[in-house]
């Protein structure tokens, strides 16, 4: 197939270099193991600018479904049951409320009712955005609730691409979401580096304070870059970059308010019964005399208007005032 | 057609099934009855549509349900051991019943499911595994109101995949009749929209089911595209255990005269309730 009258239009290359490293990590996947495939609505021209390159090596795995998401992951999950490990891209996170059913009543089972059977991977991606009232509702905290569903959102491209290779060598559903909010301009030089496959459920510390820092800060997602642009490169913390929201790395965080006795939890989800309440529970069930704070998005419908809309995020003061004021 | 030449030697062993699966059910619904079972779905007046179109499948030909998949699972060869021991003991149960082994894929408990995931299977036999193969999806007319029957058909139509679809037509959703959900006077109606053909046959004559369910899936095979199967029936029973049924005396008394095993004598069905009694009271210990 050939675009045809399409030589001027170039690819939206906003905030490019998470989804450069999720498809590069897809591409090489599907380069080794024969049984992935990807699909979605308008699949083949999402690939055709997005990633050339598996739309000319693979056009035979690249499906273009109807728009239609709960038919969509029901879809992959028809074809799991033959072997295929299917990359369901749902485009939007908003559009997972679309296939609630097919991922919390299909695919989420799945496992569950023939333990004895050969488990089956298949992997659902959505991508987050910013931009109003269904343009970017942050839903990741609701999947962790349903078992059967693992939940990723990298920070960095390194992180995507390592990710993406292991959600596609873990048994089970995993939501792969991309946080399109985390801008280019400011991912550091390391990051631009490709990694190996990294399992679910690994932290990363991506700042190390003394022996005794005076806080633990717990973030992942577009936020984990917000925190440390706001941050004093001298101040003496912890920041821990979760990864995976489902499994979380317990042990990571533990290991570090042990040390500094304070639990800061920045997170973009809405902060209601979100993720850093189970954190901070969990935490002070375990460990009751550390002391906890937590800061997220607020339980708001998100505006239209960039000039609205850019508020919906704890602000640079706020993230300051809950990591230093205490 | 040659319909009568084809079920002359077959129709001994259907009309055993037909029976095998009315005295399972029946064993069944005494053990639901008594609350050692939980709320199965029967297929009591229903039973002529999985014996007759799984006779015409392959081993290689997939078979994805509704809940009411008991008829079905028996007619695919899923032992009675096997699938009893998964009804009353079961992670799944009769709602999410895998049986790969015997090419029961799955059984889905809520409606509309089947179709899309039936697609799956039929894209990936299609695509991947290659060997020939088609899908089976069963649903009642009432998942025909459900978006997940549509956006599934549509998918399946538009990538013309090996998918028959198998409408057991018994008029009723639960408790409800037509009026509340049909707008229509038959599912090939719906089919038409999505440019796909559609049989109609008696779903309570075995031999017609079986004759007609071969047509379409030659058709299925040889043109690579979706056809539907839609089967007229009765069902017997009520919707679930554990509801009533608002259906009068005479009404049932009229539906039964339609009964694929209506004329059925008791002692035609001592060995096999010998055999049933035997299975259950074993996954029972």
């Amino acid at each position: 197939m050939q675009l045809l009258n399409t030589p001027k239009l170039q690819p939206l290359r906003r905030n490019h270099l998470i989804r450069d490293a999720i498809n590069r990590a897809i591409y090489e996947a599907m380069v080794r193991d024969p049984s992935i495939y990807v699909m979605g609505e308008g699949q083949w021209v999402k690939k055709w600018y997005d990633a050339r390159y598996i739309w000319d090596e693979f056009p035979e795995r690249v499906i273009t479904l109807p728009i239609a998401e709960d038919s969509a992951v029901n879809f992959a999950v028809g074809m799991s049951l033959l072997g295929v490990k299917p990359v369901v891209d749902l485009i939007a996170g908003d559009f997972l409320f679309r296939a609630m059913d097919s991922v919390c009543n299909t695919a989420a089972k799945l496992n569950f009712v023939r333990p004895d059977q050969q488990p089956r991977t298949i992997v659902i991606q959505a991508e987050f955005l910013l931009a109003g009232p269904t343009t970017g509702q942050r839903i990741e905290s609701m999947f962790t609730h349903i078992p059967g569903l693992n939940v990723v959102i990298p920070s960095t491209p390194r992180d995507a691409h390592s990710l993406m290779l292991g959600a596609l060598a873990t048994p089970g559903v995993t939501l792969f979401f991309e946080d399109r909010e985390i801008q280019d301009e400011l991912i550091t030089e390391p990051d631009q580096r490709i990694g190996g496959r990294l399992g679910l459920g690994y932290a990363l510390l991506r700042r190390n304070g003394n022996a005794k820092p005076d806080a633990t800060v717990v973030t992942y997602g577009v936020m984990r870059q917000v925190v440390e642009q706001a941050l004093d490169p001298m101040l003496n913390i912890d920041l821990i970059d979760l990864r995976s929201i489902f499994p979380i790395d317990w042990m990571e965080i533990k290991a570090s308010v042990r040390r500094s006795g304070k639990l800061v939890i920045i997170e973009p989800d809405v902060q209601w019964n979100g993720v850093g309440a189970e954190i901070i529970a969990q935490i002070s069930e375990a460990l009751p005399h550390v002391r906890v704070k937590r800061l997220g998005a607020k339980r708001e419908t998100i505006p239209a208007a960039a000039r609205l809309h850019k508020h919906c995020l704890p602000s640079d003061e706020e993230i300051l005032h809950a990591i230093t004021d205490w | 057609m040659s319909i009568t030449q084809e079920v002359v030697p077959k129709a001994v062993g259907f009309f055993e099934q037909m029976l095998l699966i009315r005295t399972l059910e029946d064993k069944l619904q005494a053990l639901c009855d008594i609350g050692q079972a939980g709320d199965l779905h029967m297929c009591k007046g229903q039973e002529a549509i999985p014996v007759g179109v799984c006779a015409a499948l392959g081993p290689q030909d997939l078979v994805l349900t509704h809940h009411r998949m008991i008829g079905w699972a028996v007619c695919k060869g899923v032992p009675l051991d096997v699938l009893v021991k998964e009804l009353l003991h079961g992670l799944g149960g009769e709602m999410h019943f895998r049986s790969p082994e015997y090419g029961f894929m799955h059984s889905f408990q809520l409606v509309g499911t089947v179709v899309p995931v039936a697609a799956g299977v039929a894209w990936a036999l299609k695509n991947y595994t290659r060997n020939g193969g088609i899908a089976i999806a069963v649903f009642g007319d009432a998942a025909t109101a459900n978006g997940q029957w549509h956006e599934g058909v549509n998918l399946a139509a538009v990538q013309k995949l090996p998918l028959l679809l198998v409408c057991e037509n018994n008029h009723l959703a639960g408790n409800v009749r037509e009026e509340h959900y049909q707008p229509v006077a038959n599912v090939r109606k719906r089919m038409l929209g999505y440019g796909l053909t559609s049989f109609i046959v008696d779903g309570n004559k075995v031999g017609e089911v079986y004759g007609w369910a071969k047509e379409a899936i030659d058709l299925v095979r040889r043109e690579r595209r979706p056809v539907m199967l839609e089967c007229n029936t009765t069902r017997l029973g009520r919707h679930k255990q554990g509801q009533g049924d608002l259906r009068t005396k005479d009404e049932m008394a009229e539906l039964a005269l339609r009964d694929p095993l209506r004329n059925v004598q008791p002692e035609e069905r001592e060995s096999i309730e010998a055999q049933v009694k035997a299975i259950i009271e074993r996954i029972q210990e």
